[in-house]
């Protein structure tokens, strides 16, 4: 509890990614419009952003993430941020504004000819304004909107956009939120912790929602720990999310990657012969062509007998093929008390998942969840939610690995007579298997109401105790 | 932190998982025992158990789940001393924050440190918390907490009243968190702990609208920019299984049939009647004149008879269709899932904004910012398209004269 302890402490553990801007990253620039564009630096290059003008790479070289610019002469400049304005309340109504009136002079020719004379867009603005015949009787808020709106159409400005994993996360949401599976930045974030992803762990993820799942994991592990990953294809998985990330190569070398023949117990993989079928090499391009082979594949093997050893700390799954069968599959190779989470854009894969594992004994407590995200304009005099929203960030499953012990019963036993076999029709057998303690509060298979209420105030954690 | 080895050793806090809604932290102290409703535990007999064991009780009734703590597990299972932060809003305020290995962060108040454990967490040791408490007790409690949970070198915990006394270190962490009153009074404070050579990410956590207004102003004035606003919830959802949904032919069918019967009744009853009614005038005329007259009645009641007789084979023919339709609808049933009745409804409002490097910041004093072009830096990061604009333009006026200034 000392002041000041813990300050010498600053760290100088080396980021994800390099602090500024360098040659080879993938940069996300937001223009004027709102859009993003999404430019890989390549050195002796000239990035265009169409009307907003075009800038030589370097001027972006070394500078930090996160900044606003103004292209003056294909030069960049730093443009300050600009802190929200107050407006002023006034008794202007759209009492006496109507739809379809004439109200602007200025063509759209002048308007070209303004821009091309190069006038500073702040001063074209002014000109309309100047023009317009009923400007002066809009509200503050409405000239506010006005003037925003010409500036989105014309400055010449641009926004380095920080690429947090957040940011990218929603970049990439925004932009086509199905190569995402419907993983929104709300719905990333719970999966991390759900899955307690921690620097130093060792995770298993099945990512089929274009490497977000992959990169975020990455992020947090920071270079320590390791990542299998499994997926659908013969060669290395494209996990394109992870372009803009731009992490440095230490945080990206603790990922490997099998495929669900590959990580087949049951399974040789057919591996080319490393050795040269004369026995002696022929040439020197044989030789290194096959010692390349030998790596390749001595390094699958091994990531093989890696996955088999089992005792990983948690898996994620953003797939679309059948979970069920994913948990099945890498279910052995969890350690005790692994998190297990499935995300899923659709509630009855979850729904379904769930219904399934609640049988089985070793998956304890599978609670399903579905984020809900809302945001707000935050303007003086303006606060309200904004009008358009994402619908959903798709649904989560989450449950916990445990060695089951088949000897323990209930305490609740005489009340529930056991059924022996699984998959009886009586309801209260099939909760038997995981049974128990759990059975007799929150878990039984069946619907009665009793066993939903006590659901209710549980699951995901979510006991009300802020109501204030 | 918490142990990361298979095995449970002593010493270890272990949850102990009864149930949904009963999971409890268990320091595991060979000598102790665990005494509950669901069975008789040793402490000793639980070192060396791998984590993630179902245990039975030692007297065979009952059983628990020993789970390696998690954050999460931590935020079920703590004593609360004050209101806690909750899975959607922790995750959702580390990722905006983009804490990750190594970040330098600030939180004020400490509470019941749900939200500490979760950073500390994902900072790993090459990062730091610097976390304040202005109550003293709490702030022992935690301190103890933290200290049992081996966050020693990851997270340093001051009692301070941060509005009155700010932070303990300048220029030198990444990312704020406030989860104070009056989060406005701790933004300069805030703006002096945050390192100035990069971009830096600030949170405050408040349940009323009129505090988020409050910080918003302050945040603007203090140069953050980006100032934007969430409200995060999880919706827990319920999962049945049931048979399959009746199809209304069904039960069409059903009503049908019960009116057949229904129907088969009356005649039944009519019959009887009238058969009741002949053989009373029968005997009546019988013991009038003893002939051979009373042949008529009899017809009519076996004519009744067989009727009642032919419905009542259709019947039985129906009723086991039934049976083995309901039979089959339980052998496949369904998997429906809604939202629970009762969810939590608002926690709190996320506010966040940006702290842009010291070099791009110290422009903003050398320029008059009134005149300056609008640039995409804007408190509104994703404009809403023409049409809601102009639809937002009278929603305004509800939200307008409240409290902004106040």
């Amino acid at each position: 509890m000392d002041v000041g302890e813990g300050s010498s402490q600053s760290n100088h553990a080396l980021s994800n990614r390099e602090e500024t801007i360098q040659l080879g990253h993938t940069v996300l620039l937001k223009i004027p419009s709102g859009d993003i564009r999404t430019v890989k630096l390549e050195g002796n290059a000239t990035i265009y952003l169409g009307k907003f003008g075009s800038f030589p790479t370097s001027e972006l070289v070394g500078q930090p993430f996160g900044l606003t610019y103004e292209i003056v002469d294909k030069k960049l400049k730093v443009l300050p941020p600009r802190p929200m304005q107050e407006v002023e309340d006034t008794e202007a109504t759209n009492e006496l504004i109507h739809d379809g009136q004439f109200v602007q002079p200025l063509t759209l020719e002048e308007i070209e000819t303004l821009k091309k004379s190069g006038l500073h867009a702040s001063e074209i603005i002014k000109k309309q304004i100047e023009q317009h015949a009923n400007y002066s009787l809009k509200t503050e808020y409405s000239k506010e909107k006005y003037k925003k709106r010409k500036e989105m159409k014309y400055s010449k400005s641009f926004s380095v956009i920080e690429p947090t994993m957040f940011n990218v996360c929603e970049y990439w949401f925004d932009k086509d939120q199905n190569r995402l599976r419907d993983i929104r930045p709300d719905a990333l974030a719970q999966i991390l912790n759900l899955a307690n992803v921690r620097p130093g762990g060792r995770y298993l993820a099945v990512d089929d929602a274009s490497g977000v799942v992959v990169s975020a994991v990455l992020d947090r592990l920071g270079g320590q720990g390791r990542l299998l990953t499994i997926c659908d294809v013969d060669s290395p998985p494209a996990y394109p999310v992870m372009t803009q990330m731009n992490f440095r190569k230490e945080v990206t070398s603790i990922m490997s990657s099998l495929n669900w023949a590959t990580a087949d117990e049951d399974y040789t993989p057919i591996l080319a012969s490393t050795e040269p079928p004369s026995g002696k090499f022929k040439s020197d391009g044989q030789r290194t062509r096959l010692n390349k082979r030998k790596v390749a594949s001595d390094l699958l093997m091994q990531t093989r007998e890696e996955l088999f050893a089992g005792e990983f700390d948690g898996l994620i799954v953003a797939t679309e093929y059948d979970p069920y069968s994913i948990l099945e599959k890498l279910f052995p190779y969890l350690g005790g008390s692994a998190s297990i989470v499935v995300h899923s854009p659709y509630v009855q894969v979850v729904t379904n998942l769930q219904n399934q594992l609640r049988d089985i004994p070793g998956y304890l407590g599978p609670a399903v969840t579905e984020g809900f995200l809302r945001k707000y304009q935050v303007l003086p005099g303006r606060t309200h939610p904004m009008m358009n929203a994402s619908g959903s960030g798709g649904f989560i499953l989450h449950v916990i690995k445990i060695y089951d012990d088949e000897s323990a019963v209930s305490v609740m036993q005489h009340r529930h007579r056991k059924k022996a076999k699984l998959g009886s029709e009586d309801v209260s057998a099939r909760a038997t298997p995981t049974g128990g303690a759990k059975e007799e509060e929150a878990q039984s298979a069946g619907a009665s109401s009793a066993t939903l209420t006590s659901i209710v105030d549980t699951d995901a954690g979510e006991v009300d105790k802020r109501t204030s | 932190m918490w142990s990361t080895a298979r095995e449970i050793a002593a010493g270890d806090v272990v949850i102990a998982w009864m149930t949904r809604d009963i999971v409890q932290p268990l320091v595991v102290t060979p000598g102790k025992e665990l005494n509950s409703k669901y069975g008789y535990y040793r402490h000793s007999e639980l070192v060396g158990v791998p984590y993630g064991s179902k245990i039975r009780s030692r007297n065979g009734k009952g059983f628990i789940h020993l789970l390696r703590p998690t954050p999460e597990l931590w935020t079920l299972a703590l004593p609360h001393r004050t209101q806690i932060l909750y899975l959607a809003d922790i995750a959702f305020v580390v990722s905006w924050l983009d804490l990750k290995p190594g970040s330098n962060v600030i939180e004020a108040g400490t509470g019941s440190g749900s939200f500490s454990h979760s950073v500390a967490r994902t900072i790993g040791p090459a990062g730091h918390l610097w976390s304040f408490e202005f109550h003293e007790t709490r702030a022992n409690k935690a301190k103890e907490e933290f200290s049992r949970h081996g966050m020693d070198g990851v997270v340093t915990l001051t009692h301070r009243n941060v509005c009155k006394d700010g932070f303990t270190v300048v220029d030198t962490v990444d990312a704020v968190f406030l989860d104070l009153p009056a989060p406005w009074d701790a933004v300069e404070h805030a703006k002096q702990a945050l390192r100035k050579d990069r971009t830096t990410r600030i949170c405050c956590f408040s349940p009323c609208m009129e505090q988020v207004l409050r910080t918003v102003s302050a945040l603007n004035e203090a140069g953050f920019t980006e100032i934007t606003m969430y409200e995060t919830l999880l919706r827990p959802h319920q999962v049945d299984a049931a048979p399959p949904l009746t199809p209304v032919s069904v039960v069409g069918e059903k009503l049908k049939q019960s009116e057949a019967r229904r129907e088969e009744k009356r005649l039944r009853q009519i019959a009887n009647a009238r058969a009741g009614a002949e053989r009373r005038a029968a005997k009546r005329k019988a013991e009038d004149d003893d002939t051979l007259e009373g042949t008529e009645g009899k017809r009519a009641k076996t004519a009744g008879q067989s009727a009642a007789a032919g419905t009542s084979v259709a019947d039985a023919a129906s009723a086991p269709v039934r049976e083995v339709a309901q039979e089959a609808a339980g052998a496949t049933k369904i998997c429906l899932s809604k939202t629970f009745p009762e969810v939590r409804g608002h926690t709190s409002y996320l506010t966040f904004a940006v702290l842009l490097p010291a070099t791009v910041m110290s422009t903003v004093l050398a320029v008059s910012t009134s005149e300056q072009p609008s640039t995409a830096v804007s408190a509104e990061p994703t404009p809403p398209p023409p049409s809601a604009v102009e639809v937002s333009d009278c929603d305004c006026c509800i939200f307008r004269g409240e409290g902004w200034r106040s």
